[in-house]
């Protein structure tokens, strides 16, 4: 291979978002107008990341942060109202039509419920066959293709389960069966939208393991989505943590669990509850609940609830501030 | 039973019937409540902490049968009351928040009209003060009491569930029963309905028990645990000696499975298999067909629950004497290769 052609592509990163918004209409969007109530939902409200080769990035945050909505964005399930994001160093905005579906090929989704991800009426052959088929691999191929990759997450058997529908199934099962369907194609960036939060705590683990093993041997790019920071410590050496629609800190998992430094961080490194019987009870670093998406406060989202807020939090936006390896959005760490 | 207790269970089962089948979800569980606790009743999905939860309310679906037991409240067997014997103990003595309770609430009335429905037909109290409790009881689980008003449907899912929590201690029972009351909520808000609980359990000297399959959320609330599989106990105790010195395999497979926070861990181990179908439970200890110490004499007869060393700690293991070394053995993962 040609090495300038070769090196392109290392120094590119694989995903990069810039400026990107999400703003959703909300229901009954005229009427708002007319009262002069907010008329979207800035479900993504102006987010950067970049993701480089082989990494895996835990997307952390409350629920209705916009995690969701960053991932369908990054797989070009929606197209943002704002902004760009490339893959590759193309923008995903102006693919055509085979270079989208090679994107699709390469880019791909496990859903959050098994449960819901198959098609109830195909055996387990059928849908992880299907990627097959859209790609036209020949028929007689897919059979070896298929049962690989069953054993790449670690389905016991597969040559039995074959024949089987989901209903037929357990949990952990189902969520192999979505996971083999989705490598099938070996795919290089994959977007896991909480993989285990449906499963038992006693197959949990076994998933985590094969979601680090075909990550490590495929050597993926991986976006996790978790609002639960123990699971993405598991599976992620980087850490996006958003509110709101927007990032508030980015940096490696470890230096964000042993020393958070947004406030928001802080709250919730504080939360998670740990199966030791000696642990922290202080009443957490946060006030009150989660605004609305539709009217975030001005300036720092963060300010209604934090604990350190001042004058200049409420004035304007923070901008990201470098400390350490970490990237935060916060007054207190701006010059 | 002693006074300590508030609520015994003893060798409870209820039965599901579905088609010609009878699935056995709660299999001769038993369990103690001590008056002024909060205990945890952790374990995987299927295995009968709801079934168990209702059974004690008394509401429970149709197709679902009590073969056997006793559930002695306050020293009365609640299985020997009419249904309207019963009815006068719910809400005013055992009041339940069922699973996923932000969804119960009843769309269509306001939540102070919901709430006057218990406090004045259920409590007697009069216009004035259902007005004034429901405004307390607001105020308790940390809503401001202006929104009484707002239909569910204008309340967050945390907020929600907080509103059941006030309405399950409207009339300030004596026992709560709380099906999974922070699952599928946020860490943060999750937190702040446990700190809750903890605080109204304290203030009101209530017992509590906490349904769950989260072990870090008993760690961090309750002040004993029981660790239900397949319909039994197998292994109860204070929550310290049962989180730092667990006796029973499957709780330490438990505990080998789940992310922790604040150690440096090495790979999660899972527990290889599933839980046994309840219509055909094997013989012997339930968890034998997963249990990586399991012997022949664990697939034969009945396991009871035993006292560790004459303690209130108790577990159901056929290898209880050699809990120590199993202990040790559970720590590396190689044990629960498949
Ligand atoms: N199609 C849509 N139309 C309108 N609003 C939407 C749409 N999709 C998402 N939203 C809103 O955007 C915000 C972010 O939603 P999103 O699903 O991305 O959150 P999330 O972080 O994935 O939450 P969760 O943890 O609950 O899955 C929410 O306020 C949500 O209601
Ligand atoms: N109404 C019902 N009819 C038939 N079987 C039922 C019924 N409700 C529960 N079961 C079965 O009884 C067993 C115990 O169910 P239960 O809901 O008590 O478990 P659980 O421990 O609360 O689980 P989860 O953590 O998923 O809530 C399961 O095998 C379940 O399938
Ligand atoms: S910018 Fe201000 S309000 Fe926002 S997190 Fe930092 S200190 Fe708190
Ligand atoms: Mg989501
Ligand atoms: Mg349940």
């Amino acid at each position: 291979m040609d090495a300038v052609t070769d090196r392109r592509p290392v120094d590119v990163p694989l995903v990069d978002v810039r400026g990107v918004r999400m703003h959703f209409p909300v229901a009954g969007q005229w009427w708002a107008a007319l009262r002069g109530r907010p008329t979207v939902v800035k479900a993504i409200d102006g987010v950067d990341i970049t993701l480089r080769r082989g990494e895996s990035v835990g997307l952390l945050g409350e629920s209705g942060c916009g995690k969701t909505t960053m991932g369908r964005l990054l797989l070009k399930l929606i197209e943002p109202t704002a902004g760009e994001i490339r893959f590759d160093g193309r923008p995903l905005a102006s693919l055509d039509r085979p270079s989208l579906k090679a994107f699709r090929q390469k880019a791909q989704l496990i859903f959050q419920n098994p449960f819901e991800a198959l098609n109830p009426r195909f055996t387990v052959q059928q849908s992880i066959a299907e990627p097959l088929e859209n790609a036209g691999v020949p028929a007689n191929d897919r059979r070896e293709l298929i049962l690989q990759a069953m054993g790449r997450v670690r389905l016991p058997d597969p040559a039995d389960l074959l024949g089987r529908y989901p209903h037929q199934l357990s949990g952990g099962q189902l969520q192999r069966v979505v996971m083999a369907r989705a490598l099938i194609l070996e795919p290089t960036f994959i977007v896991a939208d909480e993989p285990v939060s449906m499963l038992d705590v006693s197959v949990r683990a076994g998933i985590l393991n094969v979601f680090r093993e075909v990550r490590d041997s495929l050597g993926l790019t991986a976006v996790y989505i978790s609002h639960d920071l123990a699971l993405v410590r598991y599976v992620c050496a980087r850490t996006i943590v958003m509110y709101l629609g927007a990032v508030v800190e980015d940096g490696p998992t470890e230096d964000l669990v042993r020393e958070p430094l947004h406030p928001y961080t802080k709250a919730l490194v504080a939360a998670v509850p740990v199966p030791h019987p000696d642990q922290s009870r202080d009443a957490l670093p946060i006030r009150g609940g989660a605004p609305d998406a539709r009217n975030p406060p001005s300036g720092c989202r963060f300010r209604d609830r934090c604990p350190h807020a001042f004058d200049r939090c409420a004035a304007e936006a923070p901008k990201p501030t470098r400390v350490g390896d970490r990237t935060v959005f916060c007054h207190l760490f701006q010059p | 039973m002693t006074q300590r207790h508030l609520l015994s269970v003893c060798d409870l089962r209820v039965e599901y019937k579905v088609g010609s089948d009878i699935v056995r979800a709660v299999d001769g569980a038993s369990l103690d409540v001590p008056r002024g606790a909060i205990v945890g009743l952790v374990g995987e999905s299927g295995c009968g902490k709801s079934t168990l939860a209702r059974a004690l309310t008394g509401v429970m679906p149709k197709s679902a049968r009590i073969a056997g037991g006793q559930l002695l409240f306050d020293g009365t067997d609640l299985l020997r009351l009419s249904h309207r014997q019963m009815n006068r103990h719910r809400w005013r003595d055992i009041a339940f928040v069922p699973q996923s309770a932000m969804n119960s609430l009843d769309p269509v009335y306001t939540i102070e009209t919901q709430l006057a429905e218990i406090l004045r037909r259920r409590g007697g109290l009069n216009r004035a003060e259902t007005r004034e409790r429901s405004a307390h009881l607001f105020e308790l689980v940390g809503i401001e009491p202006r929104r009484l008003g707002d239909y569910p449907h204008q309340f967050s899912g945390g907020m929600r569930q907080r509103v059941a929590i006030a309405m399950a201690l409207a009339l300030e029972p004596k026992l709560v029963i709380a099906d999974e009351p922070v699952t599928a909520l946020d860490v943060i808000v999750q937190r702040q309905i446990l700190d809750r609980l903890r605080f109204l359990q304290a203030e009101l000297g209530m017992s509590v028990l906490l349904v769950t399959h989260d072990i870090s959320v008993v760690a961090y609330v309750c002040d004993e645990i029981v660790v239900m599989y397949a319909g039994r106990v197998m292994e109860a105790g204070e929550a310290r000696t049962v989180l730092t010195e667990p006796h029973h395999p499957y709780t330490m497979g438990l505990y080998n499975a789940f992310p922790d926070l604040q150690s440096s861990q090495g790979l999660l181990t899972p527990i290889d298999g599933q839980p046994p179908d309840l219509r055909r439970p094997p013989e012997g200890c339930r968890f034998a067909p997963r249990c990586p110490f399991a012997e022949d004499a664990c697939r034969g007869g009945e396991v009871p629950l035993t006292a560790v060393n004459g303690s209130t700690h108790a577990a159901a293991c056929r290898r209880l004497d050699e809990a120590t070394a199993l202990r040790a053995k559970a720590l590396e993962a190689e044990t629960w290769m498949p």
